[in-house]
């Protein structure tokens, strides 16, 4: 199993939710989160005084698949988050050793 | 779980009193196994040493279904040998086991006699007691020395209770009205019918309303809670979608009679509580009335409570009730009961009165006032606001089945309104920049009419965005609003979801997005107005809703529209075959103007500068002065020429007058357009009428180079000089426009200001292509569009610019 983690921009994440459904990832986890990349923050004067722009709004999106499906929905993922520009985000990919539900203790792949 | 079951509407067609009798029998049940057990067990082990009393609702005999039953153990001393012990677990294993869950206390009769700030409940709980079996004895001196310990410690009991009630409302956020409530613990739940039976045991309490309606929500909110329990098998007092679904064919509907009967309790409730507030003659209620001593000739307040001067009149005066909620919006107190009362018997005169003529001056004036949201609260509280808007009705208490919002429709309105009035208090900095909007905007009353009509037509069936336009326009209609304040006010209904969507959904950094958004938009000032509208709309679907993620997110799309706005103002401009439909000379007048010229003026007020530039004098100017509110607007029409700018400013600095707005426009053929909004703060132009004439000529005279400015302001007395709060802050923008240097310049407002900076950048040679005035208390806030011979500033200049508008604010 792995878990998926990405950062994308927050006006595509209904984009994203809908790519992924259309491949039958229906359990997803997406929090707002602030943060930047290499691009960095900046400041910005508004009216005189000035703000750090520092953590840009951004939205997490995180699911756990089974390894078959890795490939397929990071390229749905990538797909949909795109614009080409500057921050468009990341994809994290990580290993995944159990997965429980907690409800009747399935465990591994069918607690997905 | 839910269980299908009958609904309540089929019981409250029965007698909805039998639920007293259930409670009562269940209690009587409880209290015959408790004195069984206690006879069995206590008794021999404690021979005339220990009482059993019912205390809190078991005390009250009203037993819910899954309820604790609360047993209190009288002592003569503390039971410590293991014998005692072992009798005490044996009584409460009794109980257990016959299925009664038990919650047992064990006192001395000194513990009766004190106040237990920790454990205040144990306090509470013995105003209940009911003496059940055991020592007589120890009976008696608990009868004998309770009375005694009310008396003395009753106020403090009372000041205890109050700071609980406090705690639990606050718990709630002070309504009743919440989608999901809590029939026990919510605002207008039976808690608070319980509280209103104490405090009516500490202090007789004289008015707590209409008793039968009382008493009818009582009855409502003990059956619901019975059915609760027995639907769900267990102590669950919250009355959440599923259950009202159980409850009730028409959830809606009938959760509309919850709130009615929540709303009688809640006002006996308040009434309880400020009689016990009142009845303190402490330190803080002296403070409360030396705070709120003020005395009108109709209205004074007394501990922060608003009451008629004059005796009730047979004759219901609904005049003086409107002045009554003008009073309350102006000084921020609420109605005191007697005063709500002679509202509420008013209403149907106030709704004759506001039907018989147009009554806008009056809610323009009322929406302008700094606690509005307390005036509202009043009149929707005594059913006046409905006099004004009968579309209120439409959302009273209406619940929306929604996944996010926590309070009825007609909450959820009057929190908005108060979340910008908090906004205006608040010194958090993440939130400056929107108290900022606020305090720059006029628009505040169009604002807040909005706001309470946004929702309207929820509940419609239809886009509730629609039919809120429509009820709106009808209203606006009918209370006599212009036709320019009813356009921003519907624009703000129906476009009230569209930064919400801006910000959520589309790409910001895209030029596409934000270009089709200030076209939709239309001006700055409707950016603003639309910007707070979302930030008091979001900050009001529950407490937390507007997070800092989503404050950054309304920000960034308020930025990248506003921007929009400024950028586009040298290269979007006014094209002829635009004009089809106007006369060659109009169109010949507008030709060349800034798109936004047509959507910031009406039509009125397009003829009236085009009559302007058609009487313009080769040399010289067209020039308008006229009143409007506390500021005077003045237009001067002219063909371009070096130094125009300065020579106007100047001119004004001269008279002592203080600039607060101004648009500097030019067409394709030369002609200048510059509208100012300034005030006279020392009243010249008001004492002595001939000098608007005076300043007229001195105007014209400065265009056409007849006077020197700079002569002019030399006779002027230097004003009295004031520490500078701001930091002057001069940013050249080379990339936000096509066509010509952007220059913001935010400074301390300063007589002469824009006469010392408009010198400055004409002594460089450059052209003001645009500019943009305003100012937000004493900051002034400036955007010049500057271009030199045609094009964009290079470095070097831009560097010297900005060098010298530094130092022309700092002066």
């Amino acid at each position: 199993m792995k878990k998926v983690e990405a950062i994308i921009q927050p006006f595509k994440m209904e984009e994203v939710k809908e790519a992924l459904k259309s491949l039958g990832v229906d359990g997803m986890t997406i929090s707002e989160v602030r943060g930047h990349g290499r691009q960095k923050g900046h400041k910005e004067v508004y009216r005189g005084q000035e703000y750090t722009v520092d953590l840009l709004p951004k939205v997490k999106i995180e699911m756990v698949i089974s390894d078959a499906r890795l490939d397929e929905v990071t390229r749905a993922l990538a797909g949909a988050a795109r614009t080409g520009k500057i921050g468009d985000g990341k994809i994290f990919v990580y290993d995944v050793a159990e997965a429980i539900r907690i409800r009747n203790d399935d465990r591994g792949e069918t607690a997905l | 779980m839910i269980e299908p079951s009958r609904t309540l509407s089929d019981a409250a067609a029965e007698n909805q009193s039998a639920i007293l009798q259930a409670l009562e029998d269940r209690a009587a049940g409880a209290a015959a196994q408790a004195v069984r057990a206690f006879e069995n067990v206590l008794a021999p082990a404690f021979p005339d040493r220990l009482a059993l009393y019912a205390v809190g609702g078991f005390g009250r005999r009203e037993l819910f279904p899954h309820s604790d039953v609360d047993l209190m153990l009288l002592a003569d001393r503390i039971p410590d040998s293991p014998d005692e012990k072992a009798a005490l677990s044996e009584f409460q294993r009794q109980l257990w086991d016959g299925r009664l869950r038990i919650s047992l206390s064990v006192r001395l009769p000194a513990d009766c006699k004190m106040i237990h700030e920790g454990n205040l409940e144990f306090n509470i709980s013995l105003l209940d007691a009911r003496f059940l079996a055991g020592a007589a004895g120890l009976d008696k001196t608990f009868r004998a020395q309770t009375p005694r310990f009310l008396q003395i410690s009753g106020p403090d009991l009372a000041r205890h209770l109050l700071r609980l009630v406090r705690q639990r409302y606050a718990k709630f956020h002070d309504t009743i009205y919440h989608l999901e409530p809590d029939v026990k613990e919510s605002p207008g739940g039976i808690r608070d019918i319980h509280l209103v039976h104490w405090l009516s045991q500490l202090r007789p309490i004289e008015d707590l309303g209409d008793a039968a309606l009382l008493e009818a929500a009582r009855l409502f909110m003990f059956n619901l809670r019975n059915r609760l329990h027995e639907m769900s098998g267990r102590d669950n007092n919250l009355l959440n979608f599923d259950a009202q679904e159980a409850l009730s064919d028409n959830p809606e509907a009938w959760m509309r009679e919850y709130f009615r009967h929540a709303r009688v309790i809640s006002r006996a409730a308040t009434r309880a509580v400020e009689a016990a507030e009142g009845s303190g003659g402490g330190l803080l209620a002296s403070f409360r009335d030396w705070r709120s001593r003020l005395a009108t000739s109709e209205f004074n307040v007394t501990r922060e409570r608003i009451l008629f001067r004059s005796a009730q009149s047979a004759v219901p005066d609904p005049a003086l009730k409107l002045k009554l909620f003008e009073f309350a919006g102006r000084h921020g107190f609420k109605l005191s009961r007697s005063a709500e009362l002679r509202v509420e018997r008013a209403v149907p005169a106030i709704a004759e009165l506001v039907a018989s003529k147009p009554h806008w001056p009056y809610v323009r004036e009322l929406f302008g006032l700094p606690n509005l949201s307390l005036a509202l609260r009043a009149m929707h509280e005594t059913g006046a606001l409905k006099a004004f808007f009968p579309e209120w009705e439409r959302i009273e208490c209406l619940v929306t089945r929604d996944f996010y919002h926590r309070y009825t429709v007609d909450e959820h309105t009057l929190v908005t309104i108060e979340t910008l009035e908090e906004l205006a208090r608040n010194k958090d900095p993440q939130r400056e920049r929107f108290r900022a909007l606020l305090e720059e905007t006029d628009g505040l009353p169009l604002l807040r009419v909005a706001l309470l009509l946004h929702d309207a037509g929820k509940g419609s069936g239809e886009d509730h965005s629609i039919a809120s336009v429509r009820l709106a326009s009808s209203r606006l209609k009918a209370l006599g609003a212009s036709e320019q304040e009813r356009a921003t006010v519907l624009f703000l209904i129906q476009r009230h979801l569209e930064l919400s969507s801006l910000m959520t959904s589309r790409d910001l950094s895209d030029p596409a997005v934000t270009r089709a958004a200030a076209d939709r938009i239309g001006t700055i000032e409707h950016l603003k107005l639309l910007t707070l509208l979302t930030y008091a709309d979001i900050s009001a679907v529950f407490p937390g809703a507007l997070t800092p993620w989503r404050m950054e997110q309304l920000w960034r799309a308020y930025r990248a529209v506003a921007d929009e706005f400024t950028r586009e103002l040298d290269s979007d401009r006014i094209r002829t075959e635009q004009l089809n439909e106007r006369t060659p000379a109009m169109a010949n007048f507008l030709d060349g103007l800034p798109t936004r010229y047509l959507r910031i003026h009406t039509e009125d007020e397009i003829q009236a500068h085009f009559h302007l530039a058609e009487a313009v004098p080769i040399i010289g100017a067209s020039i308008q002065i006229s009143r409007g509110g506390a500021a005077f607007h003045l237009c001067v029409v002219t063909q371009d020429r070096p130094y125009l700018l300065a020579a106007i400013a100047g001119a004004l600095a001269s008279f002592g007058l203080n600039i607060v707005k101004a648009d500097v426009f030019g067409n394709r053929h030369g002609l200048i357009l510059d509208t100012f909004v300034f005030t006279d703060p020392l009243h010249n132009l008001d004492l002595n009428p001939s000098e608007l004439d005076r300043l007229k000529g001195v105007i014209e005279r400065a265009i056409s180079g007849k006077i020197d400015v700079q002569k002019l302001l030399q006779g002027r007395p230097a004003g009295r000089k004031r520490p500078s709060r701001v930091e002057p802050t001069v940013l050249v923008d080379n990339a936000a426009s096509e066509t010509a240097t952007l220059v913001h310049v935010t400074a301390e407002d300063a007589p002469g200001l824009l006469y010392r900076m408009a010198s400055a950048i004409s002594s460089l040679e450059l052209n003001i292509e645009v500019v943009l005035l305003d100012t937000e208390a004493h900051r002034a806030l400036d955007v010049f569009h500057i271009t030199r011979t045609g094009h964009k500033l290079d470095d070097a200049t831009a560097g010297t610019l900005r060098d010298m508008l530094l130092e022309a604010c700092s002066v």
